[in-house]
């Protein structure tokens, strides 16, 4: 980040809440993401040519691994997206 | 009962009220389907939920709701109910969640409500059962500076009137300066074996016990009051409303004393000119918006002989059972005030008000055994003197709202307190 590149912010246009972009770095995971009815695992993981965020399910051992292009379709998504993608599979 | 309630209504007016109503099934019974049924109950602070898809779980009577900010930043109460079996969603007290799942066969709603996913929807429901019509079940709120109530009586009055000015009064807890007041962390809570309606009669401003209850506050030096001035003040109600305030006053007290004084300068701008007259001339302010909703602001030293900090408490007593109650207690900061103000805000608080704060000690000792001593075969026929204050006409000079009369020291808030309960157990809120 640069003066002439400032850090970039994220506004969520209905409450007017502004995302800063985060400063601090370095850390690669594992991180826990969990409220009571769900709980997932991430991390940084490297491969061969590049980057993946790779998102663990423990309790449906399920796993995918997100490149920077499906991370950043995700970023701008609507969050009657993931209402859409609960109605469809919505299991317990 | 009926012939009862009209004989307790009546006894009201002439200064009396049965003791046997501090701890009784039937009129417990009673109050959960006449009164908190019908009246608007104190749910939440927003602060407590400010960002998308944090929720908390409170009460309405005996009914458990999610009290939820969903994604867009709106705010929802929905009964803490699967619609499916009837499983409780939120298990936990508060989170952040953008869907709730139930735990027994998967069903999944929007933070707001809506349900919107149903395992073998089109497998097991053969097209029978529209999700639309299956939302969990919503309870109607409303918000003042930040208190979010709600109610499930579809014909109760607006909050506004049910407040019905005596949002003058609270402004001085929820308008601590320009953005108003915000909580500090959780409530602690706890049961306690005390009728809600000892506590709520406590905080309508009861300036009477100080100075005996909490005498250690006097004698020791920590609270800015002496014996001798104590009933100084006045007793504000809002006539059949229910709220009432106590306004304790000590004589050379400094105005807003123990706010830090930018601070002060703030909240002079955020009140009007009559609200900044009234507490300035106020050092305790203690206050019950009825039913079971209560505020104390009351400068507290940790050094004896000094002013000390001013710190504001927001508690509300969840009926259980007869006699018995869950007590949520907040602390309030403002909102713009430093860190390091709130914390000695907390730590005042913390140390009288808490769960094992000073004064709550010695109020919980005589209140649980107030509500043992209320179900004793004896007390079925005795009743309180309720006299103080009876014929005194109102401070003119008064520049706030309602029924306002001096000193502090009076039963009159609680003469309105309790007639506006038996109006309700009538029917004829």
């Amino acid at each position: 980040m640069t003066e002439s590149n400032p850090r970039p912010q994220a506004e969520n246009p209905d409450e007017g809440e502004v995302f800063e972009f985060p400063k601090d770095g370095g850390n690669a995971g594992p991180i826990v993401i969990a409220n009571e009815f769900a709980d997932v695992v991430v991390r940084k993981v490297s491969t061969r040519n590049g980057m993946r965020l790779e998102l663990w399910s423990p309790r449906r051992g399920t796993c995918v691994r997100f490149d920077a292009v499906a991370l950043d379709v995700l970023s701008y998504q609507e969050p009657e997206f993931i209402t859409e993608l609960l109605a469809r599979s919505p299991g317990a | 009962m009926e012939a009862r309630l009209r004989d307790i209504r009546e006894g009201i007016d002439h200064g009396r009220f049965p003791a046997y109503v501090f701890n009784d099934q039937e009129i417990f019974d009673l109050e959960q389907e006449k009164l908190f049924g019908q009246a608007w109950t104190f749910l939440a602070h927003e602060s407590e939920i400010p960002k998308p898809g944090d929720y908390v779980t409170r009460y309405i009577g005996n009914n458990n709701l999610i009290v939820a900010r969903d994604e867009h930043g709106e705010i929802h109460a929905n009964l803490n109910m699967c619609r499916h079996r009837g499983n409780m969603m939120c298990k936990s007290e508060m989170g952040n969640a953008s869907h709730f799942r139930c735990s027994y066969h998967g069903w999944v709603y929007k933070n707001s409500g809506e349900l919107i996913g149903v395992p073998y929807l089109a497998e097991g429901y053969e097209g029978k059962l529209k999700r639309k019509d299956w939302g969990l079940v919503k309870a109607r709120i409303d918000t003042y500076e930040g208190l979010v109530f709600g109610t499930f009586n579809e014909d109760a009055s607006s909050l506004e009137d049910y407040l019905g000015g005596f949002q003058f009064y609270l402004d001085l807890y929820l308008k601590q300066g320009p953005n108003g007041s915000e909580v500090h962390g959780p409530p602690d809570h706890w049961i306690t074996e005390t009728d809600w309606k000892i506590a709520a009669e406590n905080f309508a401003g009861d300036g009477y016990h100080t100075p005996v209850a909490h005498q250690f506050g006097f004698n020791l030096g920590y609270f800015p009051s002496s014996g001798a001035t104590h009933s100084q003040g006045w007793a504000a109600s809002i006539p059949g409303k229910g709220h009432g305030i106590g306004l304790g006053h000590t004589p050379g007290f400094t105005p807003f004393a123990g706010f830090p004084d930018a601070l002060t300068a703030e909240i002079k701008k955020s009140l009007t000119p009559d609200q900044v007259e009234v507490f300035s001339n106020t050092r305790t302010a203690v206050g019950t918006v009825f039913p079971n909703l209560s505020f104390l602001m009351q400068p507290f030293s940790l050094i004896p002989g000094e002013t000390g900090v001013r710190f504001v408490t927001m508690r509300l007593y969840h009926p259980i059972g007869p006699g018995k109650c869950e007590m949520y207690s907040w602390c309030l900061v403002p909102k713009d005030a430093s860190d390091e103000y709130k914390e000695a805000a907390y730590q005042a608080y913390t140390l009288t008000f808490a769960q094992a704060g000073t004064f709550e000690q010695d109020d919980l000792e005589n209140w649980a055994r107030l509500t043992r001593m209320a179900k004793s075969s004896a007390a079925k026929g005795i009743e309180f003197p309720y006299l103080m204050g009876m014929e005194t006409e109102r401070d003119e000079d008064f520049r706030g709202p309602g029924h306002v009369v001096k000193p502090y020291v009076n039963d009159s808030n609680f003469r309105n307190l309790w007639g506006r309960w038996a109006d309700y157990l009538l029917g004829e809120a």
